[in-house]
């Protein structure tokens, strides 16, 4: 193991300003690359997608990586930087600017109704075309996470989605659920753990599984949504049968022990009416590397291959504190209701896209989303630092589609609000361009679908019956 | 002014409904799956008038064989009367109950007839059979075909020696799920033995055939005046209510009117459009180039430039004219190839327009996968309802705590496509049956359903199958019954107790889809089909309790006493006086007004430094109180929650509302008063709570009131600007009122197309703070009014209002509002939002219910009464699609 292999345990538990990330030490982590190596030349296929709210506005995208995008610049060689790449269709059936944006984000379809998106997201249409037969035994099938406040629509925060627009998986806001979700070993029997129990417990479940089966089966009364809600049950249980059964020797062998909790608002009292809460940079910083540590940690152990982690929601209202620091140079501090001189919803940092013009600085906007593009880049290199049988890091096996909501950040104009949305993509095993900013100039559902292809699936996302084009210039 | 009119398809197939509903107190109607009552007396087509789905009508092969007079049929031999096609509706719907009745009055010509000679049958051929009804000389012969039995049937069911005569005679053959079959002669019972197995096995080439075999080879004569099949087994009391309805009780029906294809069209292709692309800025009040697309009146009417739509002349239709060429919609996309070869065909064929007036608002939910149906899964609430009402436990802590909370969507926190499942639920599902089942003595509770308690198969079989109806809300199949007899037997195999087994068989099934979702059939040929009496009786309990059925529901769905409309009503009423329906109510207001959100309230403390949270508990205690004595207590019509001139207050939030700082003892729990507001204008109504105010945030916002005002109450529609349009918010200037705030917007020509349709509507509110507490200035010094006016979506001027009571009054008398608080609380109790499919059936409901008072229980009574409940759409094999999600090997 070289020392680049190596996880370095002070740079998870440090983060910015000196302050601590409370993910406690995972004996996993040290022997994560040995796992990955292990699977063998055969790099798994997987795909996941990286959102964070209220995009960069495009006129900014122009500055390469000297403005708001200089925290990817370390690795700008796995990246494809794409810009001009539109999701003007998204507002077909559209109710609000963030909410159109973000649902079309990885989709780039417009929404269906307030908690669906219009149709597949990019991993999920892998997932289903690579693994039809459903993933290996023991992995969670899409892991689905993120820290984001706002939550009066599920498109502002959950990035995989079904064909039928439904949500693929439940959102794991809190670092403890995130872990819990991919390490938690279901204790069946905490008290009795004797074979007899065991073995009535199995019977017990058996007799579960075989009426869903029943239910999914061919002789199922259910119509299609019905029949799929149900499948979907079933494959959860056989995710927990798995970890009820098999792997109860991690129990038994002193698997990981649970990060610490939480310190942020989550669920409703993480979104007081809209209004926004107040939190520090610290808080913020510290939550998100625990969750982007514990979600690399999931790809690094092969738990998961698909799914999505959101950085903030879209339409985001938070007023932020505190000094923010990159490269040994201050940036900015944030007060945003101060600097702002308002309170509520209206000093929130989402109010400094509204305010954004080309012909000034807008330097909290900047700030703001440069700060967020450096705990993008936390996570990627996350991903960089583990290499794989052959001889690259996840980072590059992997497909990673990062995007947001905004291409502008303005709401007075549909057209340029949802034009020029930002897409970075990883290599995925060579099979992208990589080390270059692109401008793409196509539609989102055309640059998706060419992803989608180029990782080998059939199915494409979007109407039947329009003009497609493909873009060939993304591809290696 | 009422909106939603009944559309002709609709009318079409109420029409058949209708036409049954004077026999359904006669005959039984539910389950029916085909019924021929031989009422035409020409022709060789014999007509299926059950109205179940698409009619399997029946062909005569040689009508030189048969004599037709109205309401009977005689075979004379060498014909038979067979359905052109599989019969496969009819197949499957039997091979998924594995119940049938076989019912028929009829008048054998003679007792030597033998083979034994059909009467009905539903085969493939002479030797391969799903279901035959037979004739062998004196006695009645029925096989049956499962998977214990030959392809034959065999062994089959007969009645004695010289039980037939050449009588008319009332036949009916039953089969149970579990296997008891019996044979009911004139309304008394005459065979029984059990054919085990289940239809699994069930042939869906099978033609039915009535007088013959499907070769020919088996010819019965006789005559026929009614043959009826049921998928489910119907009870004796019901064998005996069709024999006392006598032969003729069917006729008098016409066959099913097909939909008239330019009605659909219409209805399902070019309303949409209209709602979707034109209504907007052509309706009744907006009308743009004095244009309104709402109605047929005014959508054919001359204009100056020319005439919207020339029925049969395209070249005459300016609407043609400007869509083809993209003028219109303006400043927004042009309409799809599709949509305009759709309007084209339309005006080509006629331009027929069967409805009332378009209603945007029926349209929001149609289209792109609205008409899904997805399975209900019990909310966390109804979780612990059902847990409670089936085993008695009280699971309320532990399920509110370990099971994951229920999202909102679509306005609603049980919105079937949004509950999802995570592999938190599938653990707390387990984790719960396991406390459930600790908290209980599973040998006491098996006691009800059986008396002995051992392992032998005969005694858990007897425990099984009540316990299981009991538990899973509806009878068990014979897979079922051996998947629990497993459970069983795996405990005897470790010497485990009877007390044991039936623990562990309870815990399954907490855990079985059929506990933790309401599953029901959804199969079928793609049209409306009854749903069958435990799929009503539990739809019934969860729309009045939200859980389960309790015995006596089940027990009506047992004997087939939930049939008809009386009988529902009756069930209705006696569940309207349990207490639970007035928290299930509670559910529904505290959903629809999102008052979970209370809690979560942080206004900012510069500007409300008075604030405490206790009065965001008060605001949901003042609202659930008001909503109780309304709803319950005074027994009004729900528009009278809009402006009810009582109120419940905290002396805590009754200090808020004046804007006094609360007094330092008000710190904990505090118990809310009754306050009669008839000499207070300034308060009285849903509107005028702290609940519903504060949805403006610290601002007072006028566009969130506004919008919550319209989507709400007045299910009108703003869709959002169209591209290039300026959006950004006029900023409002220092010292300027959120009135004249808003009255910028209103002025601007990009903002104010939509916004004075949803503004105006909070300005009968300006007067509270963004924390519901009343003002006569702001703090700019500015006089705040509360004069105003309303526009109701369909009509062409607004209403003024000089106060804010009078607002309330209006709203409170408004149809419009009353049928949209019908259209919420239809849309929570079946847990999905609604649609324009449903429309007619909500305005029947609506009518229904305001023509008894317009109360919750004459809105629920309509409700579990309509076809909404009663009927569901089905899926046709074809329409079947893959699960979205695959499965792990």
């Amino acid at each position: 193991m070289t020392k680049k292999n190596e996880i370095s345990r002070r740079t998870i538990l440090r983060g910015l300003s000196g302050a601590a990330i409370g993910l406690p030490f995972l004996e996993e982590m040290l022997v994560c690359n040995a796992v990955a190596a292990k699977a063998g030349a055969q790099i798994p296929v997987r795909a996941f997608n990286v959102f964070f709210g209220l995009g960069i506005p495009k006129p900014l995208q122009t500055e390469g990586f000297e403005g708001v995008l200089e925290p990817l610049k370390p690795l700008r060689d796995k990246l494809l930087i794409m810009r001009e790449v539109d999701q003007v269709r998204c507002d077909e059936s559209g109710i609000n600017a963030h909410f159109d944006g973000a649902s079309g984000a990885f989709t780039a379809t417009p929404p269906n109704g307030e908690a669906k998106a219009g149709g597949a997201s990019l991993d999920q249409v892998i997932r289903r075309e690579l693994y039809p037969g459903g993933l290996p035994a023991g992995m969670v099938p899409t892991l689905v996470g993120g820290t984001f406040f706002r939550r009066s629509r599920v498109s502002r925060y959950v990035h995989s989605y079904n064909s039928d627009g439904t949500v693929a998986a439940t959102m794991q806001e809190k670092p403890r659920d995130l872990f819990q979700r991919v390490f938690g070993a279901v204790a069946i029997d905490d008290r009795d753990p004797d074979a007899r129990r065991d073995r009535i417990k199995q019977s017990v479940l058996d007799s579960v599984v075989d009426e869903y089966r029943y239910y999914t089966g061919n002789n199922s009364p259910l119509g299609s949504a019905s029949k799929a809600r149900v499948a979907e049950h079933l494959e959860r249980i056989r995710e927990y049968e798995q970890r009820a059964f098999s792997m109860k020797h991690q129990k038994d062998s002193g698997g990981p022990p649970r990060p610490p909790r939480s310190a942020l608002r989550h669920g409703g009292a993480a979104d007081p009416g809209g209004q926004g809460i107040d939190i520090t940079l610290e808080e913020l910083t510290t939550e998100w590397r625990l969750m982007a540590d514990l979600y690399a940690l999931a790809i690094e152990m092969d738990r998961a291959r698909f799914g999505s982690l959101t950085f903030l929601a879209a339409g985001e209202r938070i007023r932020l504190t505190g000094d923010y620091h990159y490269g040994g140079r201050k940036i900015c501090t944030f007060d945003d209701a101060r600097q702002q001189n308002a309170s509520g919803d209206k000093g929130c940092s989402h109010e400094w896209w509204h305010k954004f013009k080309e012909d000034k600085k807008n330097e909290q906007l900047r700030a703001h989303a440069h700060m967020k593009m450096r705990e993008v880049a936390y996570f990627l290199t996350r991903l960089d630092k583990t290499r794989e049988a052959n001889g690259k890091s996840i980072l590059q096996n992997s497909l990673i589609t990062i995007s947001t909501e905004s291409g502008d950040g303005r709401h007075n104009n549909v057209k340029r609000e949802l034009s020029g949305v930002f897409h970075a993509i990883t290599g995925a095993n060579d099979r992208f361009k990589t080390g270059q900013i692109m401008d793409v100039r196509a539609e989102g559902l055309d640059v998706y679908n060419s992803i989608t292809a180029a990782m080998g699936a059939k199915a494409e996302l979007g109407p039947k019956k329009r003009d497609k084009r493909k873009i060939d210039q993304i591809r290696a | 002014m009422m909106r939603i009119a009944p559309s002709p398809i609709w009318r079409a197939s109420l029409a058949s409904l209708a036409l049954l509903s004077p026999l359904a107190a006669q005959r039984v109607t539910n389950g029916l799956v085909v019924l021929y009552d031989f009422d035409s007396s020409s022709g060789n087509i014999v007509r299926d008038r059950s109205g179940a789905g698409q009619p399997i009508d029946l062909q005569i092969t040689e009508p030189k064989g048969v004599l037709r007079s109205k309401g009977a049929l005689e075979l004379r031999g060498k014909t038979s009367v067979s359905s052109k096609k599989p019969a496969k509706r009819l197949t499957e719907a039997i091979k998924r109950s594995g119940e049938i009745t076989l019912e028929a009055w009829i008048k054998p010509a003679h007792t030597e007839q033998a083979g034994p000679a059909r009467l009905v049958t539903l085969s493939r051929n002479s030797g391969h059979r799903n279901v035959t009804l037979g004739q062998d000389g004196d006695h009645y012969d029925v096989r049956f075909r499962s998977t214990k039995t030959s392809t034959n049937g065999i062994p089959s069911l007969a009645t004695k020696d010289r039980s037939l005569s050449t009588e008319l005679t009332h036949v009916v053959y039953t089969r149970e799920r579990s296997g008891k079959t019996r044979i009911h002669l004139n309304g008394r019972p005459a065979a029984e033995k059990d054919v085990p197995g289940d239809t699994s096995n069930w042939d869906s080439s099978s033609l039915l055939v009535l007088g013959n075999e499907v070769e020919g080879i088996r010819p019965w004569k006789g005559t026929l005046y009614l043959v009826a099949i049921y998928s489910r087994d119907l009870s004796s009391a019901e064998v005996a209510a069709n024999f006392k309805a006598g032969a003729g009780a069917a006729s008098g029906l016409v066959a099913r009117e097909e939909p008239d294809p330019k009605v659909v069209h219409f209805e399902t292709r070019i309303a949409p459009i209209l709602a979707n692309h034109c209504v907007e800025c052509h309706d009744a009040s907006t009308h743009k180039g004095k244009l309104d697309l709402t109605r047929k009146a005014t959508a054919f009417a001359a204009l100056e430039n020319g005439t919207p739509i020339v029925p049969g002349n395209l070249d005459q239709s300016l609407l043609w004219d400007v869509v083809f060429n993209d003028e219109m919609p303006e400043d927004n996309d042009p309409l799809g190839m599709q949509q305009k070869a759709d309007l084209k065909k339309w005006i080509e064929d006629g331009a027929i327009w069967s409805l009332e007036e378009i209603d945007p608002a029926n349209y929001v939910h149609s289209g792109g996968g609205s008409d899904q149906r997805w399975v209900q899964r019990h909310t966390v609430e109804e979780y612990i309802a059902t847990v409670k009402a089936t085993v008695g436990v009280d699971i309320a802590a532990e399920a509110r705590q370990i099971l994951p909370p229920d999202l909102r969507a679509d306005g609603f926190t049980n919105t079937a496509y949004n509950l999802s499942v995570d592999l938190k639920h599938i653990d707390a599902y387990a984790r719960l049956a396991e406390i459930i089942v600790s908290r209980m003595d599973p040998e006491i509770f098996a006691r009800q359903f059986a008396r002995n308690h051992r392992f032998t198969d005969k005694d858990m079989e007897a425990l099984l199958k009540p316990m299981g109806t009991w538990i899973l809300r509806g009878p068990l199949e014979a897979r079922e019954i051996i998947a629990y007899r497993g459970i069983s037997t795996s405990v005897a195999s470790v010497s485990g107790s009877f007390k044991e087994a039936v623990g562990y068989m309870i815990q399954a099934m907490l855990q079985s889809p059929r506990f933790i979702y309401r599953i029901e059939n959804q199969r079928g040929d793609g049209s409306s089909w009854p749903i069958d009496s435990y799929e009503l009786a539990t739809r019934m309990s969860y729309i009045i309790w939200g859980a389960s059925p309790d015995k006596e529901l089940m027990r009506a769905a047992r004997e087939g006493n939930l049939s008809n409309l009386a009988q529902i009503e009756l069930q209705a009423a006696r569940m309207l006086k349990d207490p639970r329906t007035i928290e299930r109510s509670v559910g529904f207001i505290t959903q629809w007004l999102n008052l979970g959100r209370l809690p979560n309230m942080r206004p900012s403390p510069e500007r409300f430094p008075n604030w405490k949270a206790q009065i965001a508990e008060d605001m949901r205690t003042e609202t659930v109180s008001y909503f109780k004595e309304v709803v319950w207590t005074q027994e009004r019509p729900l528009g009278d929650l809009l402006n009810a001139q009582v109120t419940f207050l905290t002396p805590r939030l009754a200090n808020h509302y004046r804007g006094r700082p609360p007094q330092r003892t008000q710190g904990g729990p505090q118990r809310a008063e009754r306050h009669d507001l008839t000499t207070n204008p300034a308060r009285g109504g849903l509107l005028t709570h702290g609940s519903v105010l504060t949805m403006g945030g610290d601002d007072a916002s006028m566009v969130t009131r506004g919008l919550f005002v319209m989507h709400n109450l007045l299910r009108g529609v703003v869709k959002d600007p169209p591209a290039g349009v300026d959006t950004t918010p006029v900023p409002p200037r220092p010292g300027l009122s959120h009135r004249g705030a808003a009255q910028k917007r209103i002025a601007d020509r990009s903002c104010g197309g939509c916004h004075i349709k949803f503004e105006p509507l909070a300005f009968g509110l300006e007067k509270y703070d963004g924390l519901g507490t009343y003002f006569e200035k702001d703090h700019h010094g500015n006089t705040l009014r509360e004069d105003g006016e309303i526009l109701f979506p369909g009509e062409a001027n607004p209403t003024p209002f000089q106060n804010t009571g009078e607002l309330m009054d209006l709203l409170a008398k408004s149809k419009r509002v009353h049928e949209s608080l019908t259209w919420k609380v239809i849309q929570f109790s079946i847990g999905r939002p609604l649609g324009s499919t449903d429309a007619p059936a909500v305005l029947k409901i609506h009518k229904a219910a305001r023509k008894n008072g317009g109360t919750w229980p004459a809105l629920i009574k309509a409700l579990v009464t309509s076809d909404l409940v009663r009927m569901t759409p089905t899926e046709s094999t074809k329409q079947q699609l893959r699960p979205s999600l695959p499965l792990n090997p």
